[in-house]
């Protein structure tokens, strides 16, 4: 623990680590599906701010709210996953980047919303200001669980029926319509897991930080969202929880650098996308890379150049 | 690369032969700082010899704009208490600086550090208010001082004993600027222009609106941004086509110099009245010319006609140092360092509520910002001053118009 702190990654470090690492995992379905989805943000929003609502407005303890708030992530996202989901690659990024964008525009503005409609004063979301002196709630340990119970849900996915239908999907989809795969039933499925994952995660974030706005969800959450998962790498579970450790925890780590940080972190992330573009958690990549290291150190330096 | 190596190195070494020289010249001839409780409070005898706070500042990112000033305000006043042994002859102040990127989680973080990890007395910072709500709480749990030195927004102190600020909430400047502008320009019709998804513009722009209703201003026209808008032309033309007496726009500085540049590209020539985000060197320089005619209050301006002392030994120690000109956002960091190193030294101890109870005693302390004071929520008190853009500076609004009216009855007496 000890030399944990040393390098910079206190306690609160690494709760931000668990639940990026969650947030990563969220992504992760969905692009392990063959799907581009970059609504994550807007879902992690929709649950902070049901959380939030839940812990402070009804005084309800944390796992409820976090019940609630995966509850109404996954609702939301069924009547979102029919059409979206008909759309393939770039043009399903854009339109659920659409779909995060409406969903921070809806929380800013749901207030003076809900005020001309009941013609009372509202005081829910509180506009851009956000929801300040929310109390810190949210143990690491619950955290750990929370993750664990997720990976062990991971795990029985990848070997199930469902998981394999999933890969199916990602490799070719009209081969796995042909096959039999319902392909409709199994992409709405997962984003629909994917919505309650974001939105477990934006409860429990949201009982961390202490305070939420709607512009702590916007596009910027949903990229880095992505890099958790790109940069841990998608072939495996793995990947996005090493992905969102690595990404929380190396700003922290390289505190020490001063006004250097930020080349330093970002010269760090641009030799892994280089050097092993399947991601941190890639045994291919790192078996290419090893090799190409040692049969000829020359080699890696064109590679870089070019 | 300017200058031939030979002439550098031998630069350097002429300097390294002066070192000792001058560092002894600097301890010997440093006269006492024209800031500081010298006289209230008697010297402390019971610090420690190293004394550490900390500084959380936004040293990257969009909002180094703010945070690069501060930092530099800061490690200039801790030079000062420590070349004039402020805190008694055995006892240095030590910063330890701490980038949040503006960014929240950092800021919770790099708090959670200086606090838990780094165990100082007290903390300057956080830069942005957005941070500060993240951040403040952490230090508040630990019983630790925490003075925001920019942050403007609402319920900022709200959140506990230990949460100071020395910089004036919008709240407080505004309605001054907004009723000298309106006294001196004789304001009837204004439209105002907000980014919606900020908390400190849309703070100040409910300011803003308040203030204008108060003086009688009729407001034409609303139009509302967002953060990174580059093109604001639909909502400039909209509310020039209802013909104000002066826009009135609250936005971040990133926004204000497009802002400004396009107002005047639509062929608007009268007053543009901004929040506290136009108040920097920064948006002046990257707006040129069209920031003519800009109207914004301020804490503190660099021009000021009436500068207390140690704004004027501030000025002049900052452009020495870093060859540049302060802005309020320097004056604030630089004064809450101060403050901060007043309140160890009246307390003469470096325990964290010591700290606490002797800052919020401290009253009438004289600093560049003027007057200060700490009212009972730990908000600042002293005066706002209206500034008005003439030949790319701030200037005091009333001291520039009184100007154009001595002029213009000059011409007519002519």
């Amino acid at each position: 623990m000890d030399f944990f702190r040393s390098i910079g990654i206190t306690e609160i470090v690494f709760q931000f680590m668990l639940v990026n690492s969650i947030l990563g995992l969220s992504i992760y379905l969905t692009l392990y599906t063959g799907m581009f989805s970059l609504a994550n943000a807007g879902f992690m929003a929709i649950g902070a701010y049901t959380g939030v609502i839940l812990t402070q407005n009804f005084d309800l303890p944390l796992g409820v709210a976090l019940i609630g708030g995966m509850i109404l992530g996954g609702i939301i996202a069924i009547p979102i996953g029919f059409p979206v989901l008909r759309l393939k690659d770039i043009y399903l990024a854009i339109a659920t980047i659409g779909f995060g964008e409406v969903v921070r525009i809806l929380i800013l503005n749901f207030d003076t919303l809900a005020e001309s409609i009941t013609g009372q004063e509202v005081k829910l979301t509180r506009g851009a200001l956000g929801i300040t002196g929310i109390p810190k709630i949210t143990e690491t340990w619950q955290l750990i669980v929370f993750l664990v119970v997720v990976a062990y849900f991971m795990i029985r996915l990848h070997r199930s029926r469902f998981g394999r239908a999933m890969a199916a999907i990602r490799q070719d989809e009209q081969a796995a319509a042909n096959m039999g795969i319902n392909v409709v039933y199994v992409k709405n499925t997962v984003f629909i897991m994917s919505a309650v994952l974001a939105a477990a995660a934006g409860v429990l974030k949201a009982h961390l930080t202490r305070t939420i706005s709607p512009g702590d969800f916007g596009f910027d959450q949903a990229v880095s969202i992505l890099a958790f998962a790109v940069l841990g790498g998608t072939s495996t579970w793995i990947g996005p929880i090493i992905g969102g450790f690595v990404l929380t925890a190396l700003p922290e780590i390289l505190r020490d650098f001063k006004q250097y940080r930020g080349i330093v972190n970002g010269s760090i992330l641009l030799l892994v996308i280089v050097y092993l573009p399947g991601g941190l958690v890639n045994p291919a990549g790192w078996s290419r890379l090893w090799k190409r290291l040692r049969q000829s150190p020359e080699a890696g330096e064109n590679h870089a150049r070019t | 690369m300017r200058k031939s190596p030979a002439r550098f190195l031998s630069l350097i070494f002429i300097a390294v032969l002066l070192l000792p020289a001058t560092l002894s010249l600097a301890q010997d001839e440093m006269a006492q700082p024209l800031i500081g409780s010298w006289e209230t409070c008697a010297v402390p005898t019971n610090l420690p010899e190293s004394v550490n706070i900390g500084a959380v500042f936004a040293l990257s990112e969009a909002a180094s704009v703010y945070g690069v000033a501060q930092q530099n305000a800061v490690q200039l006043a801790v030079d000062e208490i420590n070349a004039s042994h402020y805190l008694g002859e055995g006892t240095t102040l030590n910063v330890i600086f701490e980038d949040s990127a503006g960014n929240r989680d950092q800021a919770i973080t790099a708090m959670t550090k200086l606090v838990e990890e780094d165990q100082v007395a007290a903390v300057l910072g956080p830069t942005l208010s957005s941070e500060a709500f993240g951040a403040d709480p952490v230090a508040q749990e630990n019983s630790t001082v925490v003075m925001g030195v920019s942050n403007t927004a609402i319920g900022i102190t709200d959140m506990g004993d230990y949460v100071f600020r020395n910089s004036l909430a919008e709240a407080a400047v505004i309605p001054g600027t907004i009723a000298q502008a309106t006294e001196q320009l004789g304001l009837t019709k204004a439209g105002l222009l907000y980014g919606n998804d900020d908390d400190f513009t849309v703070s100040g722009y409910e300011v803003f609106k308040e203030a204008l209703e108060e003086n009688g201003v009729e407001i034409v026209g609303e139009e509302t941004f967002v953060k990174g808008d580059v093109d604001f032309n639909t909502q400039l033309t909209n509310l020039i086509s209802a013909q104000p007496d002066a826009i009135v726009v609250s936005a971040l500085a990133a926004e204000a110099v497009q802002i400004i540049i396009q107002t005047r590209a639509q062929g608007y020539a009268g007053p543009i009245i901004g929040g506290n985000g136009f108040n920097s060197p920064a948006v002046l320089r990257d707006s040129g010319a069209d920031s003519e005619g800009l109207i914004v209050g301020g804490a503190w301006n660099y021009g000021n006609p009436n500068p207390t002392e140690s704004s004027v030994a501030f000025v002049t120690a900052y452009e020495a140092a870093y060859e540049s000109s302060p802005d309020q956002f320097a004056a604030q960091a630089y004064t809450g360092a101060w403050l901060l190193a007043t309140a160890i030294r009246c307390g003469d101890s470096a325990d964290r509520t010591a700290i606490r109870d002797a800052l919020a005693g401290i009253t009438d302390f004289d600093s560049p910002l003027g007057v200060f004071s700490f009212d009972e929520n730990r908000d600042p008190l002293h005066d706002p001053i209206a500034q008005i853009v003439v030949e790319g500076k701030f200037q005091p609004l009333a001291v520039v118009m009184a100007e154009a009216t001595a002029e213009a009855t000059e011409e007519s007496g002519g």
